[in-house]
C-alpha cells in the first residue's frame, strides 16, 4: 500500500497533517521531521491502523498456544 | 490513516518565507531593525500589501512581530494568507529535501492541501 502524509492548511494558517497507509508507529517517524520544520504540535490522534500492528501479533501469538 | 496531527506553524525558514512571499507576490523579507508603532523591533520584514507596518520574523525563535491595531493599519488576512503560504512551501521544502514527492491542490474552502508520498517502497 502506498504511504502519504497529507498536509491540510488552513486560510488561517493552521496546519493538519494526516498519515494513511502506514501500520503502527511507523506513521510518527515518517511525520516526525515535517511536524518539526513547520512548528509545535498541538493535538495528536491516533486511528484504528496504528494499533492494527500490535494486534496481529497478539493473534499470531494466541494462534500458537 | 494511522494517525492525525494538528500543528501551530512558527516561522524560522528563511527559504520558505522568501519562496512565500515570491508566491504572494510580496516584496522579499529584508533584515534590520523597524520601528513599529509601539516598539522597535530586529528580524526579517514583509511588507503586506495595505499594512502601515511591516510585519517582522525573529526566525531564530519563531515569533512574529506587528502593528495593525485590530485590523485598522492592515487587514488580518492578508497575515494568514502569508502563514499559509509560509506553511505550504515549508513542507514542501521539508518533504523532498527527504525525498518524497509532493503535490499541491487548492480546496473549496481556501485550504490548500500537499499530498507527500513517502519514497521508500510499499509499508
Amino acid at each position: 500500500m502506498t504511504r502519504i502524509i497529507e498536509v491540510i492548511v488552513s486560510p488561517t494558517g493552521e496546519t493538519k497533517l494526516e498519515t494513511k497507509g502506514f501500520t503502527g508507529n511507523s506513521c510518527r517517524e515518517a511525520s516526525r521531521l515535517i511536524e518539526q520544520a513547520l512548528g509545535t504540535r498541538a493535538s495528536e490522534q491516533l486511528t484504528p491502523e496504528f494499533y492494527q500492528q500490535q494486534t496481529s501479533q497478539q493473534a499470531a501469538q494466541e494462534g500458537q498456544s | 490513516m494511522s494517525h492525525i496531527v494538528r500543528i501551530e506553524t512558527h516561522v524560522r525558514d528563511l527559504q520558505a518565507l522568501t519562496a512565500a512571499c515570491s508566491r504572494l507576490q510580496l516584496r522579499v523579507p529584508t533584515l534590520g531593525t523597524v520601528k513599529l508603532f509601539s516598539s522597535e523591533v530586529t528580524g526579517y520584514s514583509v511588507q503586506l500589501n495595505g499594512w502601515n507596518y511591516p510585519v517582522v520574523f525573529d526566525l531564530t525563535v519563531g515569533r512574529v512581530a506587528y502593528d495593525n491595531f485590530g485590523g485598522r493599519w492592515g487587514e488580518e488576512t492578508q497575515f494568514q494568507r502569508l502563514l499559509q503560504a509560509y506553511a505550504v512551501e515549508k513542507a514542501k521544502l521539508e518533504a523532498r529535501k527527504q525525498g518524497h514527492t509532493v503535490s499541491e491542490q487548492p480546496l473549496s474552502d481556501g485550504a490548500i492541501k500537499l499530498t507527500i508520498q513517502v519514497a521508500g517502497g510499499v509499508a
